[in-house]
């Protein structure tokens, strides 16, 4: 259906793709894995017809194309659903799905009653329970999803790419997704699946097809390829390296306590307790208000019951500038709106917390700035250029490490991390693991919510699980379990 | 109430709260001009309110719609000078020259427009930029052309401002017409329908291979040719066209669109809100010549009614 060749693609400075070749048949999902920064999202720009190649070519349905626009692209039935979900939050469900293709009537008009009653439908053949007169910015994340499925079947979809599908959504909506992707490859539609983890490429697809270094590496049937064969074809290191030992020594003091908290109607009456050389885990599925509880204790959201008590004081209400004061970090779930400069270089971002030991007189001492972020370039191995590189032209992975290490020289106390392994590779992971550890091993409480169990157990010390804004449980030692915790995340209240 | 209903009716009030509150001000307005003046509330009065809003209603149209895709159009201000001195300099009293001399201007509100639209595009600079140096150029062109009224229009052109059709003031016959027409055309054309797409979400409408090109052209166009048609109003009603007569435009077109409840960021709004918020701004001016305020405070209350307005319909972004 698909047939890349020798494909090639250059930006100012960097070689994105180099002899690239992926080969794609009707009616399978095919997986696409890599590295951050492998070129997968740049291979996926060329199929959509928002890049051009330099070289290289494309065939598809037997035929050598190229797409110069993504209209071009939309045209001949491929359909791309990006990570950031391509949709307009204040249309309808019904606008939304057939924008660009309007569903018309009298004179060319736009006829509403038509739009609807066939999104309804649409809809409805997809099994999902969504009002079309909704706007999309009223709909939960997996629901926009959904929308997007939609979407992609008026245009009659042929070729369907979905980019890291997964990251948004959890649990039982993983599973709706994969039956209308079954359903949709049932109906010969060809599907490219970009994801991170391995284990749904193992549920799912076909075949798979590694990248590296915008390079190809192989191409597999999944039912030939181990998934310890699939991540060292990617990085060419074993699994069970990722996780550093948890820690030994019996719990430490108590560094923060957050009593009673309620925050923003979707925390209630949670209470949680941070050790000094502990690593919590705040798990639960998204939206039960892990980063709202988070965003409280920090300071980002005000509290309107509860407290938080730390270094020996009660505050009915926290702030950024009180909990930078008290020693509490905070790296957020979206790096690059509430995180990163993007513009500024390496060294501007690592020492924006902290500008008090690089400043002299009320003066940027950028020389001093300098030699601290080529320190922490080096205890952090931050892949860049230098302390002047810009943040934005870095891997996922390695903008995390600069965020991690921005915070891990002002926190003296507390380490909050919102998904901090979300987007980034393998190899980037693992890095942030031994980092999280090291911290902790310096007598700090790091407290990490994330949505990845595998993760979670691999990691923690203690879990913390939230369901619908309160706490559902507390899971130490050998009760940390996969099967644990989701019986946490979903149990109904009254069980 | 269930949860699930709560949310709806919130949802209704956030989409159409800013109609309510506007209905709501101007019945207030309506009964402070009854206390304040026994005049106010009578057919002469209605009128001449209705007549004075014409000019503002044409010229906030077109800026509706440049607002809506999330861009500005501040050269209307100096646009509407031009065509004014333009329309009443080429015409000169000559009955035979006011057709053509009409067609110029309206085309030259067009072209100016595509100008607009071909930089924001092409250069690729802001729009806000792009049409304040636009307004800049226009102004200069102007008053190279004359520094004082120009011309003069010939006997019965001002049946435009001051006619009347079916008993109601021509201008504002047109004006409403002419607003229906624009709320029909952005619910059932597609390219209405890009308008709000490509201010709800710039680079999705791109990805999607929506025609960002198409739509911008045909907005800035617009908003020069209701700006240069606003012109014809003024020149109709004060019988020659003058270099500075659109000065205040820039700002008080702005001001309905967003007293109506359109989004300075785009993607969101209405031509109908836009619409209320002109007889808003004209029933204000109004109630404050009764309270014998003087004009300058007319500015000052309209300046402040546009940075209340905007700071009331913002969204509030989750801030840390």
């Amino acid at each position: 259906m698909l047939t890349i060749s020798n494909l090639s693609k250059s930006f100012p400075g960097v070689k994105a793709l180099s002899g690239m070749q992926l080969d794609v048949r009707a009616g399978e999902i095919h997986a696409l894995v890599g590295e951050n920064g492998a070129g997968k999202s740049t291979l996926t720009k060329i199929i959509a017809g928002v890049y051009q190649p330099d070289e290289g070519q494309i065939e598809y349905d037997g035929e050598i194309t190229h797409w110069p626009s993504p209209g071009a692209a939309k045209a001949a039935g491929v359909h791309v659903i990006y990570q950031e979900f391509v949709l307009f939050p204040h249309m309808t469900v019904a606008e939304n799905i057939f924008i660009g293709n309007e569903r018309r009537g009298l004179l060319g008009m736009v006829d509403h009653g038509q739009t609807r009653k066939d999104a309804a439908e649409l809809l409805h053949r997809l099994g999902v329970e969504i009002d079309p007169d909704k706007r999309v910015v009223e709909l939960s994340v997996a629901d926009q999803q959904m929308v997007e499925i939609a979407k992609a079947m008026v245009h009659k979809v042929r070729l369907l790419i979905l980019d890291e599908p997964t990251a948004v959504i959890s649990g039982h909506e993983v599973e709706l997704l994969f039956q209308r992707l079954q359903a949709l490859r049932a109906d010969g539609v060809a599907i490219i699946y970009i994801s991170h983890r391995l284990e749904e490429i193992f549920e799912i697809c076909d075949r798979v097809t590694v990248l590296k270094d915008g390079q190809f590496v192989a191409s597999r049937a999944i039912a030939d390829v181990t998934r310890d064969q699939l991540v060292a074809l990617m990085v060419g290191r074993d699994m069970s390296e990722l996780f550093p030992p948890k820690a030994t020594a019996a719990s430490g003091a108590v560094v923060l306590q957050a009593k009673g908290v309620s925050a923003a109607g979707r925390v209630r009456n949670a209470s949680l307790t941070l050790r000094a050389g502990e690593v919590t885990a705040l798990a639960g599925m998204v939206g039960a208000g892990r980063t709202e509880l988070a965003l409280a204790i920090f300071g980002g959201l005000p509290m309107t019951a509860g407290s938080v008590e730390i270094g020996g004081k009660s505050h009915s209400q926290m702030s950024p500038a009180l909990s930078i004061r008290e020693g509490i970090g905070l790296l957020t779930e979206d790096r690059k709106g509430q995180g990163l400069a993007m513009l500024l270089d390496v060294a501007a971002n690592i020492t924006a917390a902290d500008l008090q030991t690089v400043s002299r007189n009320g003066f940027l001492d950028r020389a001093r700035e300098n030699e601290i972020a080529r320190e922490e370039i080096a205890s952090y191995q931050i892949a860049c250029r230098g302390p002047q590189n810009p943040v934005v032209t870095m891997s996922g992975g390695n903008q995390q490490k600069v965020l991690v290490s921005r915070w891990a020289r002002t926190c003296r106390r507390v380490l909050i991390l919102d998904e901090p392994t979300r987007g980034v590779d393998v190899g980037a992971k693992a890095e942030i693991y031994r980092i999280m550890r090291e911290l902790a091993a310096k007598g700090i409480a790091v407290l990490m919510i994330s949505s990845e169990l595998p993760e979670v157990v691999g990691m923690a010390d203690r879990v913390v699980v939230m369901r619908e804004g309160t706490i559902s449980g507390e899971l130490t030692g050998a009760d940390i379990t996969e099967e644990q915790i989701v019986r946490l995340a979903t149990q109904s209240l009254a069980a | 109430m269930t949860a699930i209903s709560q949310r709806r009716s919130g949802a209704f009030v956030r989409r159409n709260g800013s109609q309510f509150i506007v209905i709501g001000l101007l019945v207030l307005l309506a009964i402070t001009g009854f206390i304040v003046s026994d005049r106010f509330a009578t057919v002469a009065n209605i009128m001449n309110i209705l007549e004075q809003s014409v000019t503002l209603a044409l010229v906030s149209l077109g800026q509706t719609l440049t607002i809506l895709t999330g861009g500005i159009d501040l050269s209307v201000g100096s646009m509407i000078s031009l065509a004014s001195v333009l329309l009443s300099g080429i015409t000169n009293g000559d009955a035979n020259m006011v057709a053509p001399a009409i067609a110029i201007v309206l085309a030259l509100g067009i072209f100016v427009g595509l100008l607009n639209a071909a930089a924001v595009v092409w250069l690729r600079v802001h729009p806000l930029i792009v049409t304040l140096g636009m307004g800049a150029v226009l102004q200069g062109i102007t008053l190279l052309y004359t520094m004082g009224p120009a011309g003069k229009m010939p006997l019965g052109f001002d049946w435009l401002a001051f006619g009347r059709v079916l008993g109601l003031p021509v201008g504002a016959v047109i004006a409403v017409a002419l607003f229906l027409l624009t709320a029909a055309f952005l619910r059932y054309a597609r390219l209405g329908r890009y308008i709000y797409a490509i201010g709800d979400d710039a680079i999705g409408a791109k990805l999607m291979g929506l025609p960002r090109t198409k739509v911008l052209l045909f907005v800035y166009a617009f908003s020069g040719f209701m700006a240069s048609l606003t012109a014809i109003f003024l020149v109709s009603r004060f019988g020659v066209g003058q270099p500075y007569t659109g000065a205040n435009f820039t700002l008080t077109s702005i001001t309905p669109v967003v007293v109506g409840g359109t989004l300075l960021a785009g993607g969101r709004g209405g031509v109908l809100g836009t619409l209320l918020g002109v007889y808003l701004v004209s029933l204000l001016n109004n109630v404050l010549n009764f309270m014998d305020i003087s004009s300058h405070y007319q500015l000052i209350v309209q300046g402040l009614i546009v940075i209340i307005a905007v700071s009331v319909y913002v969204e509030k972004k989750r801030t840390l």
